[in-house]
Order: C-alpha cells, then sequence, then structure tokens
C-alpha cells in the first residue's frame, strides 16, 4: 500500500509527472511493458492466460489551483482545477509550482467579517501568501500558469488514514499492488494511470481509444458522505462497509453483467461491499464508453470530504478492495 | 403499426438495462434483414444489401429514461435517483415499474405545509417508492439496490393520437423496424438500435465507427408547440408530418440530408415541417462526429409531454417518416 506517499505528492490535473514518476519507478520492473503517452496516461501491461483485454484505469490527478495573476503586492490569485468547494480551503497550507514553494490560502479574518460570514468566498477574495510584499519578490520564483498543490499531510491512526489527494491515489496505490501482487492474470490487462480526470475524464479518452479493451474496471476513491448530519438514506455510501460498486453514475449507466458478476463474486468471496446511493458526478467510466465502445464498472474506496485537503478513509475498505479486485482480475469474467 | 408500437413502448428497458427491447426489435426485423451484430455495448446494428456503393445508416436509441433503487430503509421504502432526464414532479402521483414488484411514489412531509414545500421544492431526495412492503429484507429481495425502474404508464389509443410512456424512443425505432420491413433497398442500409442514449449519447458515440456510413439520420422524438401557451419561438404541431431538423442544441444537420429529405418529400407529397428546437439534443450530434466525421442529421416525430409518461404522438407523422425513409433508402439517386 502506497497510500501514504502517494497522497504526500503533488499532482493536480495537468501537471501528473511526479505521481507518474514515483508509478513507473515503482512498477517498471515488474511489467511485461509500459509507455506514457502523449496526454501524459501511464499504461503498464501484463500478458494473461486470454488474449481478451481488460483495461483497469485510476486517475493520477488531484483537484486543485494554478496561478493565474501575480498581483502587485506580491499575493497570487489563482483558478481552480476541479470542482473545490472554497470552503474549504481558507486558511489551508499549499505548495505552489515545480519548487514547491509553500503558501498559505488566505482570505478575510473572521474578526472583520459581518454578513460577509453567511455567504461562501469568491474566487476573486482567494489569494495565495507566500510571504512575498511585491511582485517582483515572486517573480523568478513563480510562474503565472504554475500548480497549487493542496500540501500533503498524511497520518495513520488505528484503522483510518487522512490524508490529501485520496481521489484518486488510493485508486493508484490499489493498481499497484495489484502488479506487485503478480496475479495469475486472466485476460491480458493494461493499467492504466490516466492524466485530467478532475477537468473532464480527458486522459481515460485517448487511453482506451489505444487500447480498445474489451471491458474496463474504473477504479476511484469515492463519496461517502456518512457524516452525522446527513440521515442514512441520504448517503452516498459508508467507511468501514466496503468496496462501493456503482449502478449508475453522469453519462454512463455501467455495465450490467459486470455489475451482477461482481456482486456475485463479493458475495461468495464474504467481502463486504455496497452500492453507491447517489448517481451525481461522472468518472472515467465515460470516456471508456464513448471513446472505445467498452463496457465497464466502477469500483471505489468509499471516502469522507474528497476534493478537500484533508480526506479520511478507513483502511478496511481499501483491505477489502483490494480483496476483491484480486480476485476479479485471475477470474474468467461470466457471461 | 399500432401494435408494433404499443409492443415497444410497453416494454421495460431503461439506459443501461436494454436486453428486453433488443431481444423483441431483433425479433421483429430478423426475416428481413441480411445480417446483425450487437457490440460491447450493446448496441443492435442489423443491415439490409444494397446495390449502390453508399451506405445509409438510421438509428433510433431503444433506451428510456428511468430510475435506478439506491436505498432501502427499515420500513421497506425504496429510494431513487435519476436514469437521464426524468424529473421528479412527472413522478409525483406516478407509479414505478420494477421487474418484479410495481410500486407508488410517495412524497416526505411531517404536515401540510411540509408538504407543500416539498412538492414546491421537489427533487430525489423528497420522494421515495413504496411497494406495499412493510420490512427491509423482503424490500430488498424483490428491488434489491440498483435495481432500474421505468414509469408504468399505459399504451392509450385515441384514433389517431397514441399516448405511451417510452414513445422517446420506441417511436423512432418502430420506424426503422418498418422501413426495414416495407423496403427494398438500393443503398446498403445500416439501422442501429443504440443504448444509453439519454444518460449522454453513449450507445451511438462509437456504433458507425466501423460502418462508416456516408450518411446518417437520427429518427427521434422532438418537442411540440401546438398546445395551450405553447412555445411561439418555435413551430411543431402534431400531425403535420415529420420535422426535418435543422438545428438543435446539439447539433446542426448537414444540409445535404435537409435537402435530400426535403426534396423526396416535395416530389411525393409528403407533409413534412422544417424545425429549429430550441433546446435538445439527439444521436446526430454524436454520430456527426464520429471517425473522421458523418454527414448527419435529423428526423424528428413532433411529440407532445416529452419525458412524462404520457408521451403523446400523432400516427399520420409516424406514417409519414416511415414512407420518407423507405423512397430515400430505395432512390436510385446518389446519397452526396
Amino acid at each position: 500500500m502506497y497510500i501514504k506517499e502517494l497522497t504526500e505528492i503533488s499532482g493536480v490535473s495537468g501537471y501528473e509527472k511526479k505521481v507518474r514518476e514515483f508509478i513507473k519507478n515503482k512498477i517498471k520492473e515488474k511489467v511485461e511493458g509500459i509507455e506514457e503517452d502523449g496526454l501524459g496516461n501511464l499504461i503498464a501491461w501484463k500478458r494473461g492466460k486470454n488474449s481478451k483485454k481488460l483495461m483497469i484505469c485510476a486517475h493520477m490527478d488531484e483537484v486543485g489551483f494554478m496561478v493565474s495573476n501575480i498581483e502587485e503586492d506580491g499575493k497570487l490569485s489563482v483558478i481552480p482545477l476541479g470542482g473545490i468547494d472554497l470552503r474549504a480551503v481558507i486558511g489551508k497550507k499549499v505548495l505552489v509550482g515545480e519548487n514547491e514553494i509553500p503558501g498559505i490560502i488566505g482570505y478575510k479574518p473572521v474578526h472583520l467579517q459581518r454578513s460577509d460570514l453567511l455567504t461562501p468566498p469568491s474566487l476573486n477574495d482567494i489569494k495565495i501568501d507566500i510571504g512575498a510584499t511585491k511582485r517582483s519578490e515572486v517573480e523568478g520564483k513563480i510562474k503565472i500558469g504554475d500548480f497549487v498543490a493542496f500540501a500533503g499531510n498524511s497520518m495513520i491512526h488505528a484503522e483510518w488514514f487522512s490524508g490529501k489527494a485520496l481521489d484518486n491515489r488510493g485508486g493508484c496505490s490499489l493498481l499497484i499492488d495489484l502488479i506487485e501482487k503478480n496475479l495469475d492474470l486472466a485476460y491480458t490487462t493494461y493499467f492504466v494511470f490516466s492524466v485530467q480526470e478532475e477537468l473532464g475524464l480527458r486522459g481515460a479518452r485517448v487511453a482506451s481509444e489505444r487500447i480498445n479493451p474489451d471491458f474496463a474496471f474504473v477504479i476511484e476513491t469515492t463519496t461517502s458522505g456518512d457524516n452525522p448530519e446527513f440521515p442514512e438514506d441520504r448517503r452516498s455510501s459508508e467507511l468501514g462497509k466496503g468496496p462501493v460498486i456503482t449502478p449508475v453514475h453522469s453519462g454512463y449507466v455501467n455495465d450490467e453483467r459486470l455489475f451482477n458478476w461482481v456482486l456475485k463474486i463479493a458475495k461468495e468471496s464474504n467481502i463486504p461491499h455496497q452500492i453507491k446511493r447517489r448517481t451525481v458526478g461522472g468518472t472515467d467510466a465515460r470516456a471508456i464508453a464513448v471513446s472505445s465502445g467498452a463496457p465497464s464498472l466502477v469500483i471505489s474506496i468509499p471516502s469522507r470530504y474528497i476534493h478537500s485537503p484533508l480526506c479520511v478513509m478507513n483502511l478496511s475498505d481499501y483491505e477489502n478492495t483490494l480483496k476483491l479486485l484480486s480476485i476479479l482480475l485471475v477470474k474468467e469474467e461470466e457471461r | 403499426m399500432k401494435d408494433l408500437v404499443k409492443k415497444l413502448t410497453q416494454t421495460s428497458s431503461p439506459s443501461g438495462r436494454e436486453s428486453e427491447i433488443r431481444n423483441i426489435i431483433l425479433d421483429e426485423v430478423k426475416d428481413f434483414i441480411d445480417g446483425y451484430e450487437i457490440d460491447k455495448l450493446g448496441n443492435l446494428i442489423v443491415w439490409k444489401k444494397g446495390r449502390s456503393d453508399e451506405k445509409l445508416l438510421l438509428d433510433a436509441h431503444m433506451d428510456e429514461i428511468g430510475v435506478v433503487a439506491t436505498y432501502i430503509d427499515d420500513k421497506g421504502f425504496i429510494r431513487i435517483e435519476p436514469v437521464g432526464g426524468i424529473s421528479p414532479y412527472n413522478l409525483l402521483g406516478s407509479t414505478i415499474s420494477f421487474p418484479n414488484v410495481k410500486g407508488i411514489v410517495g412524497v416526505e412531509g411531517e404536515t401540510q405545509e411540509d408538504l407543500a414545500k416539498n412538492i414546491r421544492e421537489l427533487n430525489f431526495d423528497k420522494i421515495f417508492v413504496d411497494i406495499g412492503v412493510g420490512d427491509k429484507e423482503r424490500a430488498e429481495e424483490l428491488v434489491p439496490p440498483g435495481t432500474f425502474g421505468v414509469y408504468d404508464a399505459p399504451f392509450i389509443d385515441l384514433g389517431e393520437r397514441i399516448v405511451s410512456k417510452a414513445m422517446d424512443d420506441r417511436i423512432g425505432c418502430a420506424i426503422i423496424i418498418e422501413v426495414l420491413k416495407r423496403s427494398k433497398p438500393y443503398h446498403n442500409l445500416y439501422a442501429t438500435f443504440s443504448v444509453q442514449e439519454e444518460v449522454g449519447l453513449v450507445g451511438a458515440s462509437t456504433v458507425a465507427f466501423n460502418i462508416k456510413p456516408d450518411m446518417a439520420i437520427a429518427v427521434d422524438v422532438t418537442s411540440y408547440s401546438d398546445t395551450p401557451k405553447g412555445n411561439k419561438r418555435m413551430s411543431l404541431i402534431l400531425g403535420k408530418g415529420p420535422a426535418i431538423k435543422i438545428k438543435d442544441s446539439a447539433s446542426i444537420s448537414d444540409r445535404r440530408v435537409v435537402e435530400k429529405l426535403r426534396s423526396i418529400a416535395e416530389k411525393n407529397n409528403i407533409p413534412y415541417q422544417i424545425e429549429v428546437l430550441l433546446r435538445g439534443g439527439t444521436n446526430a450530434a454524436v454520430l456527426q462526429t464520429t471517425g473522421e466525421g458523418i454527414v448527419s442529421g435529423t428526423l424528428s416525430i413532433p411529440t407532445r409531454y416529452v419525458h412524462s409518461p404520457h408521451e403523446m404522438v400523432d400516427l399520420k407523422d409516424v406514417e409519414n417518416a416511415v414512407r420518407l425513409l423507405v423512397l430515400l433508402v430505395e432512390g436510385e439517386e446518389k446519397l452526396l
């Protein structure tokens, strides 16, 4: 499990290089082929007993920001990369650009707010403070277009893990584990670490067109919503209840046969699992369907507070997802 | 024709769960085609050889909007989420058909005020389905989470006008089935009955890639403007003929498709109308951008109350769409 290491790396959408390098180093000796495509997807493969092609995909990118201007007073204005709740990022530590210069997402102090406390902040009010007082102090260190990533601050406590970017380094870690297990694969399996999912499923689109798989698994870290303020029927999934199987999400109905097959295997193997209760939000599964026409199924680790600087996961869900995938990858799909 | 439309519309096959309707369509056309294929996503592709060296593709999507059961509470009430563009308002007071059982849609509300407020601001969080079972275990046996459902709504024969759930787009399927049955194609005819249109044009995105047709036409429902206080910014009238689409929010029909259909209609005295749809889209949008690009357009059937449990079409428009397409398929002039 490489969750701790992976969630310490900066890799916002479009700037996945460091994540890619980490993964490449871990897996390159353990696969039969590996390559990087024009968009930056990392594709590794291993032959299986059956010549049919299975694509298993996890995106490497995380949500973050990009520097859109360096202002007169040395503060950085930013645009978001991916879906971010600005209320969740105020006062948090970030790392800016290749050299990972530390900064703070600044905002009006609570003492000086009145009714503005009631409204969510606007992007115009959010500035990154790197401790500079004028533009010239920043120039040379940071450029317009540099990424802004949440600073990694991972922690394991008993069966809980917390850290940033779990969506979707959780999925990346599972794929590395699956490669390292050296399974007796049923199908020729393409392990795809895709880019720019958070900006609109961009990487998986070209990766699946290149591979043209017969079917695919999309491995994700997904919303739980099992906060106390949500009644049970409003939640999307719950921590500690095992891998989340998605029947349908924005823009794609998951493949019926894969859905039924995976549920059957999970039941037979006594692996706890749950059905995703909400349908909002898409995954690479849509991109795979519309670009290569391949059916797929999304299997996820449930996580609290995704897309924020700190996500929380239950390690048993990671283990159970890994267990389920380890069985699925060696079995011939029943049609 | 009515019997065929009834059979197709009364079949339950929401997006991603099209096997039942696919079998019915295949059964209808199998004696009239030269071959068929079901691709990885479940699209049904059938063909009829012609004598020309050109290929024409007709597409209708076979899925319908629906719901998915996501959670069952201790008393056996089922929570649902939408599959495609289904409005909670259309679910108010309606019945849902799951594979094993039917259910009634209810609304949360502790007091009359709560209920009124919830109805004013209706969303999927406020509604539930009641299958008349008092406990979670029994309800989960009948409707395991992840089960898909559709409107339970009858086929209503009003004479010229017919009404059912899922006219969108089983009426397009019926038209293409009739074209396959009635025509001796001059052009090589491919018909695709595609999946998952309602969740975002999924099936049609790749269905034409290997066929590489010279021309593709989506046959689908469109809106209407001829009801009390109907939209004055467009003209779509039931009974005035199939509509040749110029534009909707997802595509602009290739002029060659528009002119071809228009000239056939003019020459043969087939009534037609011209459609500029303010909002909506069809599979033509993704057929058009397949591979190196395909000359594509849409032939529409004006339909009232689209995406409600009771979608109404005029049979004259349906018949005239069939006539128009048969003439296109059999016409011994080049497509392009």
